[in-house]
């Protein structure tokens, strides 16, 4: 679904590259932490799979295309494949909850019989299907972040990625947006969720991809958000999280180590 | 495509309402830019009817000289029958003449009644192949014994002509300046309503909308302000043709009654004007989403 070939950017007037030779690939259908401090190239990789930002040398492929070699118009195209969501949100303050989302297949040009109908089906999906008439300003943190995953997906995209989606939330409302992430990615949608929070990283068990200035570290199956130390290494517990993430999580888990398994055959 | 043409139509509105202020400005100078341009076409064109029409009248009127002999006289006839740069001429005597300046006069009767038939002076007037030679034949006729005095038009068509020249440069100078800062000014609003609207813009490039579906409700919204300036404009020239009209109806001039431009004259200048204002709305438009719109 993607895969980077020896890909490396550097901003100008910034030392050392924002990412350094990176290659790897990620397969559909797979949940991938992308974990590492601040400044360590996790939303440049984001930027670079959008098209926000051209790679300096190397190759970036979407769904089997080399998205360098994009010509600006279809550019779109590419980004009607790719759901985002963000630490703010992003939401439109003027429009309803409904309106926020079904703006999203406005502005591509769908018919409003299959407007309505995508809305009604991605709100009750987010469970936001009763306050769609709703301002963004009316919710909390958490809903509006709903709002924003669900204008992210309601275009059935093959991929999500998340820019720290659950950076402003605590973590009782962040479990409940990965329950939401982790149900879109069993849709058969590759998710991938650029984060700092220790505790969903742990829990979740899933591929984690570790980067530190613009190099890559490390790329663990079932990996944690510290070096191989199951109870982190950043001193917050993550019992809580993992009891409760456990129970709907569990299968999830079983099917990603199937795809790794894959993969390694291929 | 239909509920695009909605969207479009939706935007383009509510970007002209919330940039209203902005929008104003820039549409009352597309206005007044374009009232001159559109005036300044209309007194050219009238200039251009109205010296037409003074040159396929009369090119040179040649003012027999009452005490004139009839030797004199005939001397006059056969000097015009002799000069080929005359076309036609006809011969008013004294009665035809007095109706004739009556006429010309009709503005000021007091002039009208000094004269009689028989003190106004007998006329040749003819017409020239090339009213160009008007002025040196007025000068060859001065010289034959019998003439009272050769006049042509020309030189006051040709004082006319240099005036609307000069008016008309001024003109079209200031509806240039004016119609750059009117580009300036939607230029301006539209980068306003693009930075008003950065939010959704960016959420439209993220979810995947076309450049051009991005673009467009911002063009629209130019195209509408120079339309809608160009719109008062062709009233505003509407307004000083009709004006003219009625002068000339009024004062009964009727010298000047083909400054009275015809219908399609009119609105060929009105349809330039229309066309001016799309052109200035839809190149500010464009250049602010080209520098401002980054997608």
């Amino acid at each position: 679904m993607i895969r980077f070939e020896n890909v490396s950017k550097a901003y100008k007037g910034a030392e050392g590259d924002a990412l350094h030779d990176i290659s790897l690939e990620i397969l559909k259908g797979e949940f991938v932490f992308l974990v590492g401090a601040s400044g360590s190239g996790k939303t440049t990789f984001l930027k670079l799979l959008l098209r926000e930002e051209v790679p300096d040398s190397g190759s970036v492929y979407v769904a089997g295309r080399d998205i360098g070699q994009l010509s600006h118009w279809r550019v779109p195209q590419l980004r009607r494949n790719l759901g985002c969501i963000f630490q703010d949100f992003r939401l439109l303050p003027s429009k309803t909850v409904a309106e926020n989302v079904a703006f999203a297949l406005e502005v591509i040009g769908r018919p409003r019989s299959v407007i309505k109908e995508q809305v009604t089906q991605v709100l009750d999906l987010v469970g936001l299907g009763q306050k769609h008439h709703r301002m963004p300003d009316e919710l909390s943190g958490g809903e509006q972040q709903r709002v924003a995953i669900a204008r992210a997906f309601v275009n059935r995209p093959l991929v999500l990625l998340a820019d720290e989606p659950t950076g402003n939330l605590d973590p009782a409302t962040s479990q409940g947006i990965m329950k939401l992430l982790d149900r879109i990615n069993r849709t058969g949608t590759t998710v991938v969720m650029a984060t700092h929070d220790v505790g969903i990283v742990d829990a979740m068990r899933r591929r984690v991809i570790e980067l530190d200035r613009g190099k890559l570290i490390r790329d663990q199956a079932r990996g944690v958000y510290g070096y191989d130390n199951p109870s982190t290494s950043r001193g917050i517990p993550a019992v809580s999280v993992a009891s409760v993430l456990d129970e709907g999580l569990g299968p999830a888990t079983g099917r990603v180590a199937a795809v790794r398994a894959r993969r390694g055959i291929r | 495509m239909a509920l695009s043409l909605e969207y479009f139509a939706k935007e383009t509105a509510s970007n002209l309402w919330r940039n209203r202020v902005m929008g104003l400005a820039a549409v009352l100078t597309v206005a007044v830019s374009l009232s001159l341009v559109g005036t300044s076409l209309l007194l050219r064109q009238a200039v251009n009817r109205q010296v037409s029409q003074f040159g396929a009248n009369t090119s040179l009127a040649i003012f027999v000289n009452p005490t004139a002999t009839t030797q004199q006289q005939a001397d006059i006839r056969s000097t015009i029958s002799q000069t080929p740069e005359i076309t036609h001429c006809t011969y008013l005597d004294h009665e035809q003449s007095y109706e004739q300046a009556k006429k010309v006069l009709a503005s000021a009767p007091a002039a009208v009644s000094v004269l009689t038939p028989a003190t106004t002076p007998t006329v040749f007037r003819c017409q020239l192949a090339n009213p160009a030679d008007a002025t040196t034949l007025m000068a060859t006729f001065q010289q034959v014994p019998g003439v009272y005095m050769a006049t042509s038009p020309v030189q006051s068509i040709h004082v006319l002509e240099q005036v609307t020249n000069v008016l008309q440069v001024v003109l079209i100078v200031i509806a240039l300046l004016l119609l750059i800062s009117s580009l300036v000014l939607i230029l301006n609003a539209i980068r306003m309503a693009i930075f008003a609207r950065r939010r959704e813009v960016s959420v439209m490039k993220l979810v995947g909308a076309t450049n051009w579906f991005i673009r467009v409700p911002f063009m629209l919204e130019g195209l509408v302000q120079g339309l809608l300036g160009s719109a008062v404009a062709v009233f505003i020239v509407l307004l000083a043709n009709l004006g003219v009209g009625y002068l000339v109806h009024r004062y009964h001039v009727s010298v000047l009654s083909s400054t009275v431009l015809p219908a399609h004259d009119v609105l060929m200048t009105e349809l330039i004007v229309v066309l001016v204002g799309a052109v200035v709305g839809v190149a500010g438009s464009t250049v602010a989403v080209r520098r401002f719109l980054d997608v």
